[in-house]
Order: structure tokens, then C-alpha cells, then sequence
């Protein structure tokens, strides 16, 4: 038996132990066992421990959060002004470096630049809490 | 007063109604925590940062979600943060995750607990959504937004490595 096979095989063991189903018939997890010596005696060693284990339960953590939270709810984030306030300096800038050059590139760059600044405003707000998953460790 | 009702009252601009979900999850947050991190006081900041941070998204929440798996993601992802940032120094040891109860003997409880936190966060974390809250895959699938088939392989690859552990303390 290779290693993939086994693994397979005793993936598919556990999730039916654990009351899960699986991709593998009864017939295919009975016909490995029945010749593969390791799996057997794999599943029977994993089986005592998580008997075991599922019988327990989590130790009950105590805790009293509301007092620290509820004075940080009223704290709002009020972003917006700060987002106006980036826009404006960048367009009072860019107003500031086109009339020393060309006027015609002005008119070229500026629609441009609006349509794309709205587009990354409208599309991701920065400050948005992320809801997705990031594992990081 | 159910969840639903709660949400809708704070997305309506109640933030009173909040407090029904932080006192109904609380525990249950902290103790998931520690089996994240390890560390009670860890445990609480990350479970406060976490109801804070539902509290400020709230209005995305998705009705047809069970409030409890979509808090998660956030806790979880709080967790990684503190657990990224913290000291090393650590008696890890000292940790319990198994609540004492008859039929167990001291002895095993304590492997067992020793055994869990020697395992990576994220396997102790799995190990415990599936033998300590009993949930299905479907279910873990959805509160560790991952598919199934990954929630049968890390359980596969998490078990062997408590398996490992434990034969480790009994050698």
C-alpha cells in the first residue's frame, strides 16, 4: 500500500468515525483494512485517544466584557473629512504643477484623475473593517 | 430578546441592543480565544476587540449567517493579530483547556490539556471546534471559511499531531 493510499484511507476512517460521510464506500475502507496491518493498527490507536477526547468539554472561560466595551461604541470613526481633505490637497497640488506647464495636458489629466480617484474611493473604502478570513501567524 | 431582533435594533442605531450579544457570547468567545492563544488575559483583548469590531461592521452582517460564525471570523482574525505581536515568554503549560469532569482522571486531563497546547494554534483550534463544541465539518467548514475537504485533512494532520504529543508525555 503507498502512503497516499493509507492517508486516504484513514481520512476517509476518521470522518466516519466522527459521524461524517465520505467518498469511500464501507466495502473500500473494509478491503484496506483487512490487508494493511498499519492502518489498523493507526486507527485503533487514534480512536482511544479521540474517544476520549470527545467526551470533554471546554473549560468555561468567566468574563465581563460589556464595561470595557460600551464606553468604546460611542467612538466613531468620522473618516470622511479626512478623505475630503486628502482630495483637495492632492487636486489643489496638481492644480499648482499644471498651470506651470502646458494647459493642454491639464485638461487631458484632470478628468482622468477624478475618474480614477472616484473609482477607488466608490469601489474600497479604506477604512472598512475586514470581515475575511486572514490567517497570520 | 433572540439575535436577529438584536441586530436589527443596532443596525437601526440602538447600540444598547449590543450588549445582549456581547453578554449571550462572551464566554464562549474568551474560551475559544484561549484555545487560540493560550492566554486568558490575551483571550479578553482579543474577545473585546473583536465584539468591538462587530459592532463597527454590523451593517454588513449577512441575515441568513448565524451571528456567532460570522463574530468568529472576526475573533479569530484578532487572535492571529495578538498572537503575531505578543511576548514569547510564556508558561503555556499552565493553560486549560478540558473542563475537569468525573470519569476523567487528573492525570489525563492534564495530558491532555499539556498535549493540546503543544500543538500549533491553529490544529489545537480545529481539534477543539470538532471534540469539545461537537461540531460537524459543515460547520467548522463555515466558521473557518475554508471547504470541507480541508477541514477533513487538517483534522487528519491535527489528530496525528496530538496523537504524537500524547505518546510523547507517556513515553
Amino acid at each position: 500500500m503507498n502512503k497516499e493510499n493509507c492517508e486516504e484511507i484513514l481520512m476517509a476512517l476518521m470522518a466516519v468515525f466522527d459521524g461524517e460521510k465520505t467518498d469511500l464506500s464501507p466495502e473500500q475502507l473494509n478491503s484496506h483494512l483487512a490487508s494493511c496491518e498499519n492502518c489498523r493498527t493507526e486507527i485503533e490507536q487514534i480512536q482511544s485517544t479521540f474517544a476520549l477526547l470527545k467526551r470533554q468539554e471546554r473549560q468555561p472561560s468567566e468574563a465581563n466584557l460589556w464595561s470595557a466595551i460600551e464606553p468604546r461604541l460611542q467612538t466613531k470613526i468620522y473618516w470622511q473629512p479626512f478623505v475630503f481633505l486628502a482630495v483637495f490637497l492632492v487636486a489643489y497640488k496638481f492644480a499648482e504643477m499644471l498651470s506651470a506647464s502646458d494647459p493642454g495636458f491639464a485638461f487631458k489629466i484632470v478628468p482622468l484623475v477624478f475618474v480614477a480617484a472616484l473609482f477607488v474611493f466608490l469601489k474600497e473604502n479604506p477604512f472598512k473593517i475586514n470581515t475575511e478570513l486572514i490567517l497570520e501567524k | 430578546m433572540d439575535d436577529a431582533a438584536a441586530i436589527e435594533k443596532i443596525q437601526q442605531g440602538e447600540s444598547d441592543a449590543f450588549r445582549f450579544l456581547v453578554e449571550s457570547y462572551q464566554k464562549q468567545a474568551v474560551a475559544h480565544a484561549v484555545a487560540i492563544l493560550g492566554d486568558r488575559e490575551d483571550a479578553k483583548d482579543a474577545a473585546q476587540e473583536a465584539f468591538i469590531d462587530a459592532f463597527r461592521s454590523i451593517k454588513t452582517f449577512d441575515k441568513t449567517r448565524r451571528f456567532y460564525s460570522w463574530f468568529y471570523v472576526l475573533l479569530r482574525n484578532r487572535c492571529y493579530k495578538i498572537a503575531a505581536k505578543r511576548r514569547e515568554t510564556q508558561n503555556l503549560e499552565e493553560i486549560e483547556i478540558i473542563a475537569p469532569q468525573e470519569g476523567l482522571a487528573r492525570e489525563d486531563k492534564i495530558a491532555l490539556d499539556r498535549a493540546l497546547m503543544a500543538l500549533p494554534a491553529d490544529d489545537r483550534e480545529i481539534i477543539a471546534l470538532k471534540y469539545l463544541d461537537g461540531l460537524s465539518y459543515a460547520e467548522i467548514a463555515e466558521r473557518l471559511e475554508i471547504p470541507r475537504g480541508t477541514v477533513m485533512s487538517r483534522l487528519f494532520y491535527a489528530r496525528k499531531a496530538l496523537q504524537t504529543n500524547l505518546e510523547k508525555k507517556y513515553e
